[in-house]
């Protein structure tokens, strides 16, 4: 309520106010005198509501133009997904079956290779690449997860060649000493010539150690070679690879580096020969 | 008073004619078959109240000259005759004005009978000039039941409001 209320209230301005009200009252009721500013402020009026009911509407045209744009781009996002997903299926079935054949066709080149039908087909494990690519040490190891019988010593092979043989079993794994590892020594054969093919420590590479009758020009380079079978591990008479250089050593002894044809890096699977 | 204040008891009384407005324009026998037949009586008058308030609450800061510019805006501003509401006003300011010591003493029937009666007569003088061949007495009456009924909801909420930003 009103801390201070007035006490006394002059008339005059009232009966002033309430004179002129009247007066204006009297000219615009009947000679319209105020009509025309009535009426702009009217117009005022109207159009200011047109004004924002304008904004308005278009400010919910562009609401819904964003909300129509959000729901396609939603759209195009979840269909993006869809068609992502059925790549990828696609690829995954390209693939499952690309394995399938790649087991299939190993197989069949495991009994050409001389399996009586016993090879497996596994997946590698790990492979030691640093190792592959710089030292002497050249091991691969494969999944074994059913734990299949595999012996050591058996013969590894990937498309028609071979590349090293199992050397251990422990786990669910197997290791493979690859034809390049130091450790590994292959009894090869190459235009007649009987030789001793030990790892050179670099990734697809033998080397021969040729003494005695046998003369440099006896051998060619490019020169298939093949396995002797006189180590009793791989059958004989299976290109493993082709000479690449031969150099003498001394007066009666020169090299042969022969360069691999299997490369383990091309392969998922490889497959084991057993009963040879 | 500050501008503000001015400002803000404008704008309670032009939301109360705008409301006015709106029941004026919101016809109920349109929307009830049954009730198309009878005459439209009801005739709020929420600015008008508001305002008698205003000048009922703070007297010292509405003066004549307050309530002849807040009449001339709403004049303006409802389209309506300039110099109507500026003449009522300037006359309502003067009567409570005048009698604010009893009103302060005044129960609050009293206080609706007084404003109820007020707003009814505003009513009649806006039918008598601008729509003679509408008026009747028991539009009047319905219009003094409602603005009795209306009085003191406007009077609680009017001072709240004062009492929050005034």
């Amino acid at each position: 309520m009103a801390r201070t209320t007035p006490i006394h209230t002059p008339a005059l301005k009232y009966i002033l106010a309430c004179l002129v009200s009247t007066a204006l009252l009297f000219s615009d009721v009947s000679y319209q005198a105020f009509s025309p500013l009535r009426d702009s402020v009217q117009a005022i009026g109207i159009y200011s509501q047109l004004f924002f009911e304008t904004i308005t509407s278009r400010l919910l045209e562009y609401s819904s133009a964003y909300e129509d744009q959000r729901t396609l781009t939603r759209l195009n996002n979840q269909l993006r997904d869809e068609l992502q997903e059925i790549d990828d299926k696609l690829f995954l079935e390209e693939q499952s079956h690309l394995i399938t054949n790649d087991i299939i066709n190993l197989q069949d080149r495991l009994q050409i290779l001389g399996d009586p039908g016993e090879g497996k087909v596994l997946k590698i494990a790990s492979f030691s690449l640093q190792d592959y690519l710089c030292c002497s040490q050249h091991i691969l190891h494969l999944q074994n997860p059913l734990q299949f019988p595999i012996l050591i010593h058996q013969p590894v092979a990937v498309d028609e060649t071979f590349i090293g043989q199992t050397s251990k079993t422990y786990l669910n794994l197997i290791e493979i000493t690859l034809f390049s590892d130091t450790s590994h020594v292959l009894p090869v054969k190459i235009d007649g010539l009987h030789c001793n093919a030990r790892g050179a420590g670099k990734p697809r590479l033998v080397r021969c150690i040729v003494a005695g009758e046998f003369k440099m020009s006896d051998i060619q380079e490019a020169s298939l070679v093949m396995t002797s079978g006189l180590g009793g591990v791989f059958p004989k008479g299976v290109i493993i690879g082709k000479v690449l250089s031969i150099s003498a050593i001394s007066i009666n002894e020169f090299r042969v580096d022969i360069a691999l044809d299997g490369n383990p890096l091309d392969h998922n699977y490889f497959g084991i020969l057993s009963g040879s | 008073m500050k501008f503000t204040s001015h400002l803000f008891i404008f704008v309670t009384i032009f939301s109360g004619f705008w409301l006015d407005s709106l029941i004026a324009e919101f016809n109920i026998r349109s929307y009830i078959l049954a009730l198309e037949s009878f005459p439209y009586l009801v005739e709020t008058s929420l600015g008008f109240l508001i305002l008698c308030y205003w000048i009922y609450a703070i007297p010292e800061k509405i003066q004549s000259s307050a309530a002849f510019f807040y009449g001339l805006l709403i004049d303006l501003c409802f389209g309506s005759a300039i110099g109507f509401n500026m003449l009522f006003f300037s006359g309502i300011s003067y009567v409570i004005h005048v009698y604010v010591f009893r009103f302060r003493i005044f129960s609050y029937l009293q206080l609706i009978i007084f404003f109820a009666g007020s707003s009814t007569f505003y009513v009649a003088c806006k039918y008598l000039i601008f729509s003679p061949e509408n008026y009747s007495y028991l539009l009047l009456l319905c219009s003094f039941l409602i603005n009795a009924l209306l009085w003191l909801p406007i009077y609680f909420c009017m001072r709240s409001l004062r009492r929050s930003f005034l």
